[in-house]
């Protein structure tokens, strides 16, 4: 996996997290990941397909889901994880996907993304790919997010 | 094009690999419409697709069926369901089922070129499965093993 891809995913995350008022955002580590076990029960997919395959996998714990939501909408407190901090999140992933393959095209590679799944549970188990999987952790004062980057 | 007609690629794929690659036969199966949330039997792969269709495809089933199918591909068996064989197998079942699903609709519709991406896997309690401004058909489909179900949802798609 190139770097150059890595960072086009960070960027966009830091532009996405930035443009909807989370300001306090930082990058606070870099991992392979060796585990299929994940911590976080809201999880976010979106295909890639094009010059690069693979998938991306926002993760995040329901509680900084709900203060996400909360901040997109200006500030109404968001207490259970329905459908409409559902959307919210969906709808974030969408742009940080969308700024993130921007990034990549000015870099040379044409990508394609599918819509989001959120995908929500308890003791999860998840496996993004079958190739190695990258996560990008990021933490804010509402709470920490992760990136799993899976390129072909 | 209605709901149904994404629908059917797949599970005529779905029955296909299931026969050929398992031996196992469908007893009995039904469609159903589901709205923008979806409840997964406990583990569920996801492929995506973009080109002329945009959405995605699940392949779902229990956690002891996912087990059960893993122990008829490998001949091994397995305790858990967080075994990476066990994970791998369904990533791969549902990879075979929507990359012949897909080569079908492409040769029936020259000019959709349709691509897939690699599935992801998602094993757990209480999993639900969310599209935003997506609505979603299923078949639900009897076997040996239990229920396999397998849901479609294409962008724009009614």
């Amino acid at each position: 996996m190139d770097v150059k891809h890595i960072n086009a995913f960070v960027s966009g995350l830091l532009n996405v997290s930035n443009m909807l008022g989370i300001n306090d955002i930082k990058r606070t580590g870099l991992a392979k990941n060796e585990s299929l076990k994940t911590d976080n029960d809201v999880n976010i997919i979106i295909g890639l397909v094009g010059d690069l395959r693979g998938n991306v996998v926002l993760s995040l714990q329901e509680a900084t889901a709900c203060n996400i939501a909360s901040k997109m909408m200006g500030g109404v407190p968001v207490e259970q994880f329905d459908l409409m901090p559902k959307s919210a999140l969906c709808e974030m992933a969408n742009m940080i996907a969308g700024n993130s393959v921007s990034n990549l095209e000015q870099a040379g590679s044409l990508v394609d993304i599918t819509p989001p799944t959120l995908v929500n549970g308890r003791n999860m188990i998840s496996m993004i790919s079958q190739v190695e999987t990258i996560i990008v952790q990021f933490a804010a004062s509402e709470g920490t997010i992760a990136i799993n980057i899976s390129l072909e | 094009m209605s709901k149904d007609s994404y629908l059917s690629p797949f599970s005529l794929a779905t029955s296909d690999v299931l026969k050929e690659m398992l031996d196992i036969n469908i007893d009995g199966s039904e469609t159903a419409s589901e709205g923008d949330l979806f409840v997964s039997q406990g583990f569920i792969v996801v492929v995506g697709f973009t080109g002329g269709w945009k959405g995605r495809f699940f392949l779902d089933m229990s956690s002891e069926t996912a087990i059960q199918m893993a122990s008829l591909l490998t001949g091994d068996d397995y305790d858990s369901v967080g075994d990476e064989d066990v994970i791998m197998s369904g990533a791969e079942l549902a990879n075979i089922i929507s990359g012949n699903a897909i080569t079908d609709i492409n040769n029936s519709q020259p000019g959709l070129n349709i691509r897939l991406t690699p599935p992801s896997v998602f094993a757990g309690d209480g999993i639900s499965m969310f599209n935003v401004r997506l609505s979603s058909s299923s078949a639900l489909m009897q076997t040996n093993i239990g229920t396999i179900k397998i849901n479609v949802a294409v962008e724009g798609g009614k």
